[in-house]
């Protein structure tokens, strides 16, 4: 039992976007909306600066967090609407600092080379990014869907994204449902006509 | 103290149709003192072989059924089976005695019959044992689907249980429920019963090739393996047994174990030696190995893959590898009992038992050894339900590494034992050894024989908890301090 | 212990665990192929249990995602709701206009029901660990606490499984008047029941034996494999979010971590399947002292004034949620299988963008194929239990 943490070279990410770009000069700081400062990589430079943050003894990136990803289609004033964002959320234990990478993955041409060398955590990870959201992970070695059966149609995760008909002749509708978002959001496509409801309560 | 020496012929055996002494006995009684004739003989025979079976083991082992599920419930803190009763064959009965009206009357007087005090509290209290639950399980199993996998082969397939069955009751047959009351009274005897149980490993074996898949196969191999490798421990600890007694008739180790006074359990074997009590607690793991209960019970309890041998059988066959278990650990029980602790004779006051008419003391002492199979009984349920399982190389290691030295060590000091201490320990018939080699040291001896086993084992016990079992020192907090 | 799997003439059997597991892990489907004995690989199959919690979080207001959030992690519904709640504070909390203050009461009553949540969640890890390798008595034993906690639970708010109580600003709702008093008992006779559970199994010399040394996961395969919790700490790496990232009152209440250090002696090693099973039980008597900690620090009710900010239970926060900031936000709390990390996304409206779950047991079933190889058959399902996976965090 461990009581109190003691210090850690900790650096903050001004420094930590200085020394990325030491080794992949394209990378750009950017902010959330509200302000979450973020490192913008392009894909081609990412598996070199990957293995360079979690090598470099300043910055020691050795845990992956988390690899997840999503849709800007329909965010408001995106600057790359036709791009799927993903986000690579970066931690060194040694030093307790913390690091966003972002890989904008054109919608025509989705992929990004794989981490999965340098953090075997990306192993699932891409799995599931690959699966909800399309991005091809080139490089990995076994990249196939993980939560969807792997015949599934379509990446439910985007934002265009139509909830196929039936699966494998098994329709997935009844008469009278249809899919709706609640509460109805603006720039989704209007509700079919309601069908007036069966006769026993049974929808 | 004298030793009566009870199962030679000395005691004048009637001359008879030759089936042992019991029957013959018997025999002789019911053809009132003539030559007994071909019914008097057959009769004899039931009642001495067929009955001690069926009335006395046999019940037993389908009790621990239930025996089961209710210390497995008390252990866990909850209540086990409460709801099946005996509402159900009461009403049968009902349907059965009147069956000449019609069916709602004979509701009625059911339902008015089970409104009676005495009967509603007799109803409560076999629901709240969970008596019924016995026979609900066993028209359950007995209303299966009889199935044979495709792949089986058929008739080793379907001679597996019988033969576990076989496996498990045959050696009853050596063990002596009573002064006379055994139904093979045969010199070897105690070789006869290890024999005997040896059939299970080959039922096990059918089971597993006989059921046709791979996994079952493998799960039979390996608890064939298991009971091999444990065979030895249980020969030697016998064997043991066999060394102080000089004989194997099972008869004969009870009554030597006989005292006179009060205190009749001294002359228990196990309390004769500090080597013997080790050998009886090896003879009872080696036993519950035998049996296939947890801790030991990894062949049948991959349960989180597959069940072992017994995957593919269903309903009554796998009943049967259930009641087989179950009778062979009433036999083991049995056995302990007989060879370590004096089989059918009391702990006090034998010698007034035996004084008493036959029809009193042939109850009290098949009851007596009763008693002990279920405290044998309930001790292996309690070690079911308290230790985890062992894994396949654990097993083979504590049979090989440590069962197997130990008996042989144990043997080395009986022998020991028997030459230096012979002379002073209680009641050890010397005759064995040779006049000129029966050293007389008293006292004296009797201490050395005692103590010096008693400070070895205490030395080798810390030296393996201090290697072995000590829980590390920042957990000791865990237990409240224990190590 | 590790061996090459084949038997002498090379056959490899494929033998199939799942969906329907005896073990009590959920709908997880493991396809194990070993030569009767050993273990040459382990190919895990997820999907069963997917019901899109993710998308679903694109589609209800941000309110209403909190009951789906219980069902991301069923055995410890009050750590996931409080995840969500946290992040969603934190997104509120990056706009100065939008700030949320969670009154202490609610804080206080947040680690109440986490930690004793833990403690319950932490009673079916170990019991159904100790099940798999056959001593079924301390599952029941543990599942018997776990019961006392669900009356706590239900009294506090009507559910025994997925609460749906630890609210956005809050919680749903104060605590009823016997609850401290209740609570203060259950926690004096849970510590007299552990000592008898540990005495019952974590000293049993032969559970320590079927543990020691299987699976052993270093401190630097766990960071790199991205394991997080007990998993991260049984291999030796301090961390845990409660002390070295704080939120909620956690940081005054000094939370201490304990660590595996090779529990099992002679034959174990720092990561070890009993490394994972006694940091367990050493995590469930930190959480003891932390629960009795925050009734200490309990403030009096308010009575009639939910948003009172040292008496109430619950901030008002619905015209918040209206229209919440634009942007994003990651924030991580320490749920009873490790970090649960949300990242949030917001463009401004009343229903989110993206809600992304993190959860520890992905990452743990992602080391399966890694660590299952060369172990025993009979080790399978002790190995899965001392990673202690739930399949809803896994498939979402």
């Amino acid at each position: 039992m461990t009581q109190a943490a003691p210090q850690f070279a900790t650096l903050p990410f001004a420094t930590l976007a200085d020394r990325a770009r030491t080794v992949c000069a394209a990378a750009t700081s950017r902010t959330t909306d509200n302000g979450q400062p973020f490192l913008l990589v392009p894909a081609a430079d990412l598996p070199a600066l990957a293995q360079f943050l979690r090598d470099d003894a300043a910055l020691r990136f050795d845990a992956l967090m988390d690899l997840t990803g999503f849709d800007l289609l329909k965010y408001p004033k995106a600057e790359t609407p036709n791009a799927i964002a993903v986000l690579y959320l970066l931690f060194s234990y040694r030093h307790r600092h913390r690091l966003q990478l972002r890989v904008l993955a054109p919608r025509e041409l989705c992929t990004v080379p794989t981490v999965s060398a340098i953090w075997p955590a990306a192993l699932y990870f891409e799995r599931e990014v690959f699966d909800l959201l399309g991005v091809t992970f080139t490089g990995h070695p076994s990249l196939q869907r993980i939560m969807n059966p792997t015949d599934w149609e379509g990446h439910p995760l985007r934002k265009d994204y139509v909830y196929p008909d039936a699966y494998h002749g098994v329709a997935h509708l009844r008469e009278g449902q249809h899919f709706e978002t609640n509460p109805p959001r603006a720039g989704d496509p209007p509700p079919p006509a309601a069908a007036p409801k069966p006769p026993g309560g049974h929808a | 103290m004298t030793v009566i020496a009870i199962g030679t012929a000395a005691d004048g055996a009637p001359a008879g149709p030759g089936f042992g002494y019991t029957v013959d006995t018997l025999a002789a009684w019911l053809a009132g003192g003539q030559a007994p004739g071909a019914f008097a003989t057959g009769v004899a025979i039931v009642v001495a072989w067929v009955v001690p079976m069926l009335v006395l083991v046999f019940p037993l082992a389908a009790l621990g059924q239930i025996a089961e599920r209710k210390i497995a419930a008390a252990i866990q803190r909850r209540e086990g089976p409460n709801s099946a009763g005996l509402d159900g064959p009461l009403r049968l009965l009902c349907r059965a005695v009147l069956f000449f009206l019609p069916r709602p009357r004979q509701d009625r007087v059911f339902e008015r019959l089970s409104a009676l005090p005495v009967v509603r509290t007799v109803l409560a209290t076999a629901r709240r044992i969970g008596l019924g639950q016995l026979l609900a399980d066993g028209v359950k199993m007995l209303g299966k689907e009889d199935i044979v996998p495709a792949d089986a082969d058929g008739v080793v397939f379907r001679m597996a249980p019988y033969l576990a069955m076989v496996g498990a009751f045959l050696p009853f047959c050596v063990v002596p429920f009573g002064h006379h009351l055994v139904m093979l009274e045969s010199p070897v005897g105690a070789l006869f019963a290890i024999a005997a149980s040896g059939i299970t490993v080959l039922a096990l074996k059918m089971a597993g090739w006989g059921s046709g898949s791979k996994w079952s196969l493998l799960g039979g191999m390996r608890a064939v393996a298991q009971l091999i490798s444990y065979e030895i421990p249980v020969g030697l600890a016998v064997a043991g047994v066999v060394l102080w007694c000089g004989t194997m008739d099972l008869h004969a180790i009870v009554g030597q174990q006989y005292r006179d006074g009060a205190l009749t359990l001294l002359g228990w074997n196990a309390l004769q030696s500090p080597f013997l009590l080790l050998l009886a607690c090896i003879l009872f793991f080696a036993g519950l190995a035998e049996c296939q209960r947890t801790p030991f019970d990894m062949a049948e309890a991959e349960s989180e893959l597959v069940s072992g041998f017994n995957t593919e059988y269903s309903g009554l066959r796998w009943g049967m590898f259930a009641m087989a278990e179950y009778t062979e650990m009433l036999l083991v029980s049995a056995l302990v009992a007989t060879l370590f602790f004096g089989g059918y004779q009391s702990p006090l006051g034998e010698q007034w038992i035996v004084a008493l008419p036959v029809w009193l003391s042939v109850p009290i002492h098949a009851v007596l050894l009763l008693l002990k199979m279920l405290a044998g009984f309930g001790l292996m349920m309690w070690i079911r339900w308290t230790l985890p399982r062992f894994r396949v190389d654990q097993v083979m290691r504590l049979c090989w590494l440590s069962l197997v030295p130990l008996c042989l060590l144990a043997l080395l000091g009986l022998a020991a034992q028997l030459l230096c201490a012979g002379g002073a320990t209680l009641g050890v018939p010397y005759g064995r050894l040779p006049a000129r080699l029966q050293p007389d040291l008293g006292m004296v001896g009797h201490l050395v024989g005692w103590a010096v086993p008693l400070l070895l084992g205490g030395v080798v016990v810390r030296a393996a908890r201090r290697r072995h079992g000590q829980m590390h020192p920042a957990l000791r907090q865990l237990t409240g301090g224990a190590p | 212990m590790t061996v090459e799997a084949t038997t002498p003439s090379g056959e490899r059997m494929t033998l199939n665990m799942g969906p329907q597991h005896p073990a009590t892990h959920g709908v997880l489907r493991i396809v194990v192929e070993s030569d009767g004995e050993i273990v040459a690989s382990c190919t895990p199959d997820h999907g069963y249990l997917h019901r899109s919690i993710e998308k679903i979080g694109e589609c209800v207001e941000w309110p209403m995602v909190v009951p789906y959030t219980d069902r991301v992690d069923y055995v410890c519904a009050m750590n996931a709701n409080l995840a969500y709640c946290v992040a969603v504070e934190k997104l509120l909390n990056t706009d100065p206009a939008a700030a949320v203050q969670v009154p202490l009461r609610a804080e206080c009553i947040r680690v109440l029901v986490a930690e004793l949540n833990r403690i319950s969640s932490h009673m079916v890890a170990v019991g159904a660990m100790a099940m798999d390798t056959g001593a079924v008595t301390p599952f029941l034993h543990g599942i018997a606490q776990r019961e006392l906690v669900n009356d706590i639970f239900e009294k506090l708010c009507g559910q025994r499984l997925t609460y749906n109580y630890v609210t956005v600003g809050g919680v749903a709702f104060d605590l009823y008047p016997d609850a401290a008093a209740e609570i203060a008992r259950f926690l004096d006779q849970f510590e007299i029941e552990m000592r008898r559970f540990n005495k019952l199994i974590t000293a049993n010399a032969i559970f320590r034996d079927r543990c020691a040394g299987v699976a052993a996961v270093s401190a630097a395969e766990a960071i790199a494999w991205g394991l997080v919790g007990p998993n991260l700490r049984a291999s030796g790496v301090d961390y845990d979010v409660r002390r070295d990232d704080p939120y909620g009152i956690y940081e005054r209440l000094q939370v201490r971590v304990p660590v595996g250090q090779g529990f099992a002696g002679r034959r174990g090693k720092v990561g070890d399947c009993y490394d994972r099973f006694v940091v367990r039980l050493l995590e469930v008597q930190e959480s003891v002292r932390l629960c009795r900690a925050a009734l200490a620090m309990l403030p009096p009710p308010a009575d009639g004034k939910p948003a009172d900010p040292v008496g109430g239970f619950q901030a008002d926060v619905k015209k918040l949620l209206l229209r919440p900031p634009k942007g994003e936000v990651h924030c991580r709390t320490e749920s009873a299988r490790g970090e649960m990390g949300y990242y949030l996304v917001s463009d401004g409206t009343k229903v989110p963008y993206r809600v992304r779950v993190r959860t520890g047991s992905f990452s743990a079933a992602g080391i399966f194929h890694h660590v299952m190889r060369g172990i025993f058959l009979a080790d399978v399902v002790a190995v899965i239990g001392s990673f202690d996976v739930v399949v809803p965090e896994i498939d979402r």
